[in-house]
């Protein structure tokens, strides 16, 4: 039963750290940057939104302004430091710092102002609980599958489907081409880290609802999302996302074994194994 | 008096760790921003010899010493083996780890609570308890470091890592053996930052895993970056700046509750603001 509860955890955690990867997979492969500061837009939102409910802002609209607040920022981000460090030629190693530094001062004001403690959200109903035949869960677990669910199956008709995500396909294939093309790859970039920030906004509110806010916690979810993401193959988003599902699972089928705190080195085991045995990813396209 | 020498002190210590970073990121290109664990182990092994009695002062350093250049060869041959970007995870995951086996492993490392009472290094019968006989004995540590950086530098060793870091398919072909080049280097940065760790451990008498996670190796990227990557000057002028900053933040009114999150938070802001404006750092070269 306990094992069975444990894999349902799972799934839910990995439903949120799904979105996480495919957020960061959609940067990674689009604007080729590697974003650490996507952390800090993941830990900002749900701050944000904690602000908003404690001064009174009903819930589905805190979802909202979060979601809307989050993708400014994203866009930000890209034009005034990731867009002018590229316009200097700067090389991948210096964006990289950058990125680094930007994610040092996101946690860093938000432990000025919010303090470093972990905060719970004043918001009763969320963490109350369901039971369907001897599994547990609360309201925000819930929530979190079906928000994580539909953002995945939006992002994937988004991406197929209509012009912005026919045109980011387009720049993350061939950004030369793209751009003799005037498929714009500039601004196509700013989308992009827009549409992921918002997304990673959706995980970034949920998973405290049930877990509290820490202003530090933003790097290891990242990290795995991160891990997932090589692992099923840069440039799937399929594959991130399943990959996400799957570590989550192990990660808490471990915990029969293996107390939490070595949770970081589960998954680390994982992604050397994949560096050892397929460094191309489970999902990746011939390339 | 004492507060200036012990100053001088850290700095020093922080230079002989800042050579290795400087080594693998400014030199080779090996993006890592795992050397403070690396520093940590040297710490936790020469603060483990010395409590239990078993070993003296310069033998438990030999023995840091070699671990942490074993250590950190083992650290970097995942980046022969996967490129860039994905080492990146990599670093971050090591660095993740050993916070985690640090805080975690309290039968070794005492936890979260730290090792009390580390005995004072002792030298030929010698105890070295006063601060300028501590001043001393790091600069002496400190002068080899930079007297075998400064030759690396100059001698064809140096300029081949150089050039491994400008074009790695190039220097192979023209039958250079990249992989032992890439293999001496880590293995010469894994001895610098062990020996700060022993230095580190003796020096301050209490050790604890605040002092060797990802803060801590965010701090050395910024004394790097704005020290100026590449140059021996570089390596030097960036910790003294930089490890000044707490003092002059001291003169402002700052509660003491937000003093480190101010800390970090200008750290961060200087590693974008050098990677913006002035990328080669201080008295560096170019990155």
């Amino acid at each position: 039963m306990l094992a069975l509860q444990l894999f349902i955890n799972g799934l839910v955690t990995g439903s949120a750290l799904g979105i996480v990867a495919i957020s960061f997979s959609l940067v990674f492969s689009t604007a080729k940057i590697f974003h650490v500061a996507h952390a800090g837009v993941y830990t900002m939102a749900g701050y944000l939104a904690w602000s908003l409910v404690r001064y009174g802002v009903p819930s589905p609209l805190t979802l909202v302004i979060v979601v809307v607040l989050c993708a400014g920022a994203g866009a930000l981000i890209e034009w005034q430091l990731y867009d002018r460090l590229k316009q200097r030629r700067a090389t991948d190693l210096v964006i990289l710092i950058a990125s680094i530094g930007l994610l040092a001062v996101m946690q860093n004001s938000i432990s000025a102002i919010y303090t470093p403690n972990i905060l719970q959200f004043p918001l009763p109903w969320a963490s109350q609980v369901v039971a369907f035949g001897g599994i547990r869960l609360s309201w925000a677990e819930i929530l979190t599958v079906a928000f994580s669910l539909s953002a995945y199956a939006t992002t994937m008709w988004f991406a197929n489907h209509t012009n912005l995500g026919k045109r980011i396909r387009a720049v993350a294939s061939n950004p030369f081409l793209a751009e003799i093309t005037r498929l714009e790859p500039r601004s196509v970039y700013v989308y992009v880290i827009a549409i992921a920030s918002a997304l990673v906004a959706l995980p970034g509110v949920m998973v405290p609802l049930d877990f509290g806010l820490q202003p530090y916690g933003g790097l290891t979810p990242l990290l795995t999302a991160t891990i997932a993401m090589i692992a099923g193959g840069v440039g799937s988003l399929h594959g991130a996302y399943v990959v996400a599902v799957a570590i989550a699972v192990m990660q808490n089928l471990c915990l029969l074994f293996i107390p939490g705190e070595w949770s970081v080195g589960i998954t680390f085991f994982i992604f050397v194994f994949f560096m050892l045995f397929r460094p191309t990813g489970l999902f990746s396209t011939a390339r | 008096m004492d507060f200036y020498f012990s100053y001088i002190v850290l700095a020093e210590i922080y230079v002989l760790l800042g050579l290795s970073t400087n080594l693998l990121v400014g030199i080779i290109g090996i993006f890592s921003v795992s050397q403070a664990a690396v520093f940590g182990v040297g710490a936790y092994i020469v603060a483990a010899f010395l409590m239990s009695g078993t070993l003296g002062f310069i033998p438990a350093m030999i023995v840091a010493f070699i671990c942490c250049v074993i250590l950190n060869i083992l650290l970097a041959l995942p980046s022969l083996r996967v490129s860039g970007d994905y080492f990146v995870v990599t670093s971050f995951g090591i660095q993740l780890l050993a916070t985690a086996v640090f805080i975690n492993w309290t039968a070794g490392t005492g936890g979260a609570n730290g090792l009390p009472g580390i005995p004072p290094p002792e030298i030929l019968g010698h105890t070295v308890g006063e601060a300028w006989e501590f001043l001393v004995l790091v600069t002496v540590a400190t002068g080899l470091g930079c007297l075998a950086f400064g030759l690396i530098l100059r001698a064809p060793f140096g300029r081949l890592l150089k050039a491994i870091r400008e074009d790695e398919l190039a220097v192979a072909a023209a039958g250079k053996n990249v992989l032992r080049a890439k293999v001496s280097a880590a293995a010469l940065a894994g001895g610098f930052a062990g020996s700060a760790g022993g230095l580190y451990a003796t020096f301050m008498s209490f050790i604890d895993p605040v002092s060797f996670d990802l803060d801590a190796s965010i701090l050395l990227l910024t004394m790097v970056v704005v020290g100026g990557a590449r140059t021996l000057a570089g390596s030097i002028v960036g910790p003294f700046v930089l490890l000044a900053l707490p003092h002059v933040l001291m003169l402002i009114d700052i509660p003491t509750t937000i003093a480190a999150s101010m800390r970090q938070l200008i750290y961060g802001l200087l590693l974008i603001a050098f990677m913006l404006f002035r990328p080669q750092g201080l008295v560096g070269e170019k990155l």
